[in-house]
């Protein structure tokens, strides 16, 4: 365990230190002011028309009314959507730094075990992930009650919180594979365009109706089934789609570690 | 007898690049052993499989009597390394990357990371960012790693890269007194012949994956002897001659080589008996081949 904590530790140290925390944080961030702006536009169409901004774009873009459920499951989507690559530069980040600046030889030859540094490398993304949609969904009910939308109730923050958090597990779970792509690639391209043809694959397979069978599809089709908009395509999602979210967690998990434990490095 | 490193048969193959070629190497503890090659001859790969980093296409490694195996397997809480070119998260001050290796190194007393700052004289630059640093005080962060945790073996590419003269000299004292001191044992490779000649106490040659040579103690000491160097027309005669007169004479290459004090400080007189015997020298010369010289010959880059 203390051989845990150091190497967590030592993790934790380097994404403070770094400008990516901040980029990663303030990046996300504008994800929400986004969403707030579309509310103001769809609250007042007219006045926003006024203003210069584009009420009809607003409107298909979040896909509803100016209340909070439209708000809250515009967050959820664009977690499934632009999180998917946000998450997956951390990941790449998190594992390709040290192929890219050769600080994994440092990592290699110590009584910590790779095994353990792998470990705390995993953990650090799932909680940085986590932590940035925990700091959306604050800034977001910030928003919309600064705004002053309407239809606000506990169960819906609630329920959209866990639909919200629950979006961000499954595109978690999906991260081990980039993290092998950041090792086996030893740097950020390999990840990164691994994370854009996901991301284009689960658009494709979401619009042919197969989404459910295409892990990378899951989180998206999970948000919608709180969506009040798109909810009657939620039946797509089925426990077998879970368990393919699982699987990949599984062999990506795996993987990466076979691969730090057992690959020859080189750099 | 336990050696603090030893490979047999040690071979890694890139497809049909014998990197490393049927190595087998032999380190006695306390020993600095310089490790010789010109680029792309298998030191830094012999070096990675000492280390677990790269598994052998072949043959065995053994560190510190322990076998080094695929899954990072190791003596490494008493083994300190340095591959290439250090390495340092650049946005980390050097106390915290010191701090990183402290603590993944297992290492609970706290004052060891200030202590290897002040031995590798980094105090003035404990608190700069590793990434503003110059090549010199880079490389010193990266020995600093090396020598955290006091190891019993030291495993250095190139420690003496990018530092000034004063550096090498200070780097060369560092690794003596430890060996002197605390019997640690040195394996480093460098391309500066000189540092390896002045600090080694074996030298193994490698070349083209093979281990081409293994100087012992004695023969790098005949290396660094001067020696006086005759040719003449009849060589046995000369060789007659000399010996007549009490020298210890050895033949080589066409040459005759003197190695006592009264030959090379009085190379004239040398030259009078010969004329007298009625075999004048064609050639008298004080020589000394340098492990540099030795180098290029036996790896074929002189003729």
């Amino acid at each position: 365990m203390n051989a845990f904590l150091s190497a967590f530790w030592a993790e934790t140290l380097k994404a403070r230190r770094s400008k990516v925390s901040l980029v990663t944080a303030a990046g996300f961030s504008i994800f929400p002011i986004i969403g707030g702006l579309f509310m103001i536009i769809m609250k007042d169409p007219e006045e926003a028309r006024a203003m210069g901004l584009i009420g009809a774009k607003a409107q298909l873009l979040t896909g509803g009314a100016a209340d909070w459920p439209t708000y809250l499951n515009f967050l959820s989507l664009g977690t499934a959507g632009a999180g998917a690559i946000l998450f997956a530069f951390i990941t790449a980040w998190v594992f390709g730094r040290e192929f890219a600046e050769h600080t994994v030889k440092e990592l290699l030859a110590l009584p910590t075990r790779r095994e353990i540094i792998v470990g705390a490398k995993f953990v650090l993304t799932a909680l940085w992930i986590l932590g940035l949609t925990l700091l959306i969904y604050m800034i977001g009910l910030g928003i919309g009650a600064a705004v002053g939308l309407p239809s606000w109730s506990l169960e819906l923050a609630w329920t959209s919180f866990w639909s919200l958090m629950t979006t961000a597990l499954l595109t978690v779970m999906l991260m081990p594979i980039v993290a092998l792509f950041a090792s086996a690639g030893r740097g950020y391209l390999p990840p990164l365009g691994w994370a854009f043809s996901t991301l284009a694959l689960a658009q494709v397979a979401g619009l042919m109706g197969w989404g459910d069978w295409f892990p990378w599809s899951v989180p998206g089709l999970f948000s919608l089934m709180f969506s009040a908009v798109y909810g009657q395509r939620a039946e797509q999602i089925g426990i077998h789609s879970y368990i393919l979210v699982l699987l990949t967690f599984i062999i990506g998990i795996a993987a990466t570690f076979a691969w730090w434990r057992s690959a020859d490095q080189t750099r | 007898m336990n050696f603090a490193i030893e490979t047999n048969g040690l071979s890694k193959y890139y497809g049909r690049v014998h990197a490393v070629d049927a190595v087998n190497l032999r380190v006695k503890p306390g020993e600095i052993y310089g490790f010789l090659g010109l680029n792309g001859a298998g030191k830094t790969t012999t070096i990675r499989a000492l280390l677990g980093m790269i598994r052998p296409s072949a043959g065995s490694v053994k560190v510190l009597g322990q076998a080094v195996g695929p899954n990072g397997r190791g003596p490494w809480r008493n083994v300190g390394h340095l591959v290439e070119r250090p390495a340092a998260y650049p946005e980390l001050t050097v106390r915290e990357n010191l701090e990183i290796a402290r603590r993944l190194q297992g290492i609970s007393d706290k004052d060891a990371t200030s202590r290897v700052i002040e031995r590798l004289t980094l105090a003035p630059y404990a608190d700069r960012k590793a990434g503003t640093l110059s090549t010199g005080n880079f490389q010193r962060l990266g020995l600093a790693r090396a020598l955290l945790h006091e190891p019993e073996l030291l495993i250095l590419d190139e420690p003496a890269n990018g530092l000034d003269p004063a550096g090498v000299v200070e780097i060369r004292m560092l690794l003596e007194n430890l060996t002197r001191e605390k019997g640690v044992t040195v394996f480093m490779s460098s391309h500066i012949l000189t540092e390896v000649d002045r600090l080694a106490t074996r030298i193994g040659i490698i070349h083209k994956g093979r281990l081409i040579e293994e100087l012992e103690a004695e023969k790098l000491e005949e290396l660094r002897s001067r020696r006086l160097e005759i040719k003449a027309r009849n060589l046995e005669a000369a060789q007659s001659a000399l010996t007549q007169a009490g020298f210890a004479v050895k033949a080589s290459e066409g040459a005759i080589l003197l190695n006592e004090a009264r030959a090379i400080d009085a190379p004239d007189e040398v030259a009078t008996l010969l004329v007298n015997a009625g075999t004048p020298p064609t050639r008298l010369a004080v020589e000394q081949e340098d492990l540099e010289e030795h180098f290029l010959r036996l790896t074929g880059e002189k003729e």
